[in-house]
């Protein structure tokens, strides 16, 4: 079948500028519906309106975001049957190995425990170098060995882990979650709270290692502890065990000013006995193994 | 599955509950303070019992090998849970998976699956603390199903869905009980009456009454008790039937 006519240059640019009116622009478009030739003319010049070169410019962009778009992104397309069914992107796996790991270090390694482990390094450098104050040494060795403690407590148990009911009813919750977090906990407080108070002056105060044992022995003890009563009850009875055992004296004693007291209770308590702090991690850790099956019910007690 | 074995005696919520609960949906009913909590934490093994014995998959949960075992099978949604407030849908129950020890291969799909089963699939890059109280529950749900469990056990799954939900749920519950044992405890009468094959009834800590909803609904048929519904009339009737029988004992 032959067209009588054919769209006229002027026809097609007023239909692509849109002042053609409506009912000869009707007319163009029933004979575009037959002939080709003029409706490649209408669609070049439609394109070359600013309309047409925006809606190029936007499928430009889709396209090339489409094909950058990076492996195991996620997006709204991973809804349905489907989805789950398809092969999970590589990118994807390693999240799954390597995340809940981190995660599994729960929550003292993320909030406020964090932040007073970091509070004590830089408040202990800041009283010393800014403050110029000489004894800071004593007072972080004082405080030292709760800090571990405090992030027992702030690990484990249904006061410091939102997720301890559902943990409870899984094989990995119980004592070796447990473990694992203090393990963390102490990973990072024992050469952080070291380091820092080997960078201060000594100033008659022990040795900037003499509180890892007595340390590690109160974890172990407040592990063990929390076996019978729970975890904030036993980190409270160890940690505030320790600042009583070297605070009362030190205040009681008289002689000297309170820093030079308090050094002198940490040498009684630190440098005398170490092997008894050993002893005792080494009893703790034992008792910790024979009292293993009280985890899997911590929260009745 | 052969089935879990429960004689839980403890004189302040449940007292000398034997129960012997095979594969199905078996409803929990029964007023606040009735002991249902707390026999699902039993069960999920996060309580122990202070006397008595529970045997799950038949494994008796006392000793602390069987009880790590049992529990990599276990499904659990507590009444109230807590997660972590940074965690999208996605992470929180992969980490779930994480702590069931599942195959870290299988996870991704299985995480994706539970995600979808619970109709979240569009929502699980989205973080837990922007969602409703519903969507919560529903992620609640996927993470006690992520391990495809053979015990499942469910504290007021329904709380906070809207009846679409509830009943897009109830046909879940169904699928779930067709291979594993599912508890499900609830103060919704007609969950029980649409999703269960079994109901049991506890007051105060005791098995007051075990049945089927059909003949839970026939016994609110015969009586004239309180209740909009028959199903509700029996409830009401095998309550005050129970407690008839308590104060002459």
């Amino acid at each position: 079948m032959t067209t009588p006519w054919h769209a006229s240059e002027d026809l097609t640019l007023r239909y692509a500028d849109g002042s053609l009116p409506e009912a000869d622009a009707w007319s163009l478009e029933k004979h575009l519906e037959t002939c080709t030739a003029c409706a490649t003319r209408v669609s070049t010049a439609v394109r070359n309106t600013p309309a047409g070169l925006v809606l190029d410019e936007v499928r430009d962009l889709i396209l090339t975001a489409t094909a950058t778009r990076p492996k195991g992104a996620r997006g709204s397309d991973m809804c349905g049957s489907a989805a789950w069914a398809r092969p999970a992107p590589t990118g994807r796996h390693l999240t799954t190995h390597l995340k809940p790991t981190l995660w599994s270090l729960g929550p003292a390694l993320r909030g406020t425990w964090l932040l007073a482990l970091l509070t004590v390094v830089v408040g202990a450098l800041l009283l010393n170098r800014a403050a110029g104050y000489e004894a800071t040494r004593t007072l972080l060795l004082t405080l030292a060995p709760v800090i571990p403690v405090a992030g027992v407590a702030l690990s484990y148990g249904p006061h410091a882990d939102p997720l301890h009911e559902i943990t409870a009813a899984t094989p990995s919750g119980g004592l070796r979650l447990a473990l694992t977090r203090t393990a963390a906990v102490l990973g990072l407080s024992l050469p952080a709270l070291t380091l820092t108070g080997a960078a201060l002056p000594a100033s008659g105060a022990p040795g900037a290692a003499a509180w890892l044992l007595p340390a590690l022995a109160l974890t172990l003890g407040s592990l063990t502890l929390a076996s019978y009563v729970g975890c904030r009850t036993a980190t409270a009875v160890t940690g505030g065990g320790w600042l009583a055992a070297v605070l009362v004296p030190a205040f009681a004693a008289h002689g000297g000013s309170l820093t030079a007291r308090l050094a002198g209770r940490l040498a009684v308590c630190f440098d005398g006995a170490q092997p008894g702090w050993a002893a005792a991690a080494a009893v703790c850790a034992v008792l910790l193994a024979v009292r293993r099956d009280a985890y899997d019910h911590l929260e009745n007690r | 599955m052969t089935g879990l074995r429960v004689r839980h005696r403890r004189t302040v919520a449940l007292d000398s509950v034997d129960l012997a609960l095979g594969t199905g949906v078996h409803g929990l009913l029964g007023p606040n303070g009735a002991g249902k909590t707390s026999l699902i934490r039993v069960l999920a093994t996060v309580a122990g019992p202070s006397a008595g014995r529970v045997e799950l998959l038949g494994r008796d949960t006392a000793e602390h090998r069987a009880l790590g075992e049992v529990r990599g099978r276990l499904g659990y949604l507590p009444q109230e849970f807590g997660y972590y407030p940074g965690f999208t849908v996605r992470e929180f129950v992969s980490y779930v998976a994480w702590l069931k020890e599942m195959p870290a291969a299988r996870t991704p799909a299985a995480v994706e699956r539970a995600v979808a089963r619970v109709g979240l699939a569009d929502r699980a890059d989205r973080k837990i603390r922007t969602l409703s109280g519903g969507m919560v529950r529903r992620v609640g749900i996927a993470q006690a199903i992520v391990n495809a469990p053979e015990v499942l056990l469910l504290d007021e799954p329904t709380a906070g869905l809207d009846p679409e939900q509830r009943v897009e749920f109830r046909e879940l519950l169904r699928e779930l009980g067709a291979s594993a044992t599912v508890v499900v405890s609830t103060h919704l009468v007609e969950d029980v009456a649409a999703a269960c094959t079994e109901v049991t009834l506890l007051d105060s800590g005791r098995v007051a009454y075990r049945g089927t909803p059909d003949t839970l609904t026939a016994l609110g048929e015969t009586s004239d008790g309180p209740g909009d519904h028959p199903i509700e009339r029996g409830y009401t009737a095998a309550l005050r039937a129970h407690r008839a029988t308590e104060v002459l004992r």
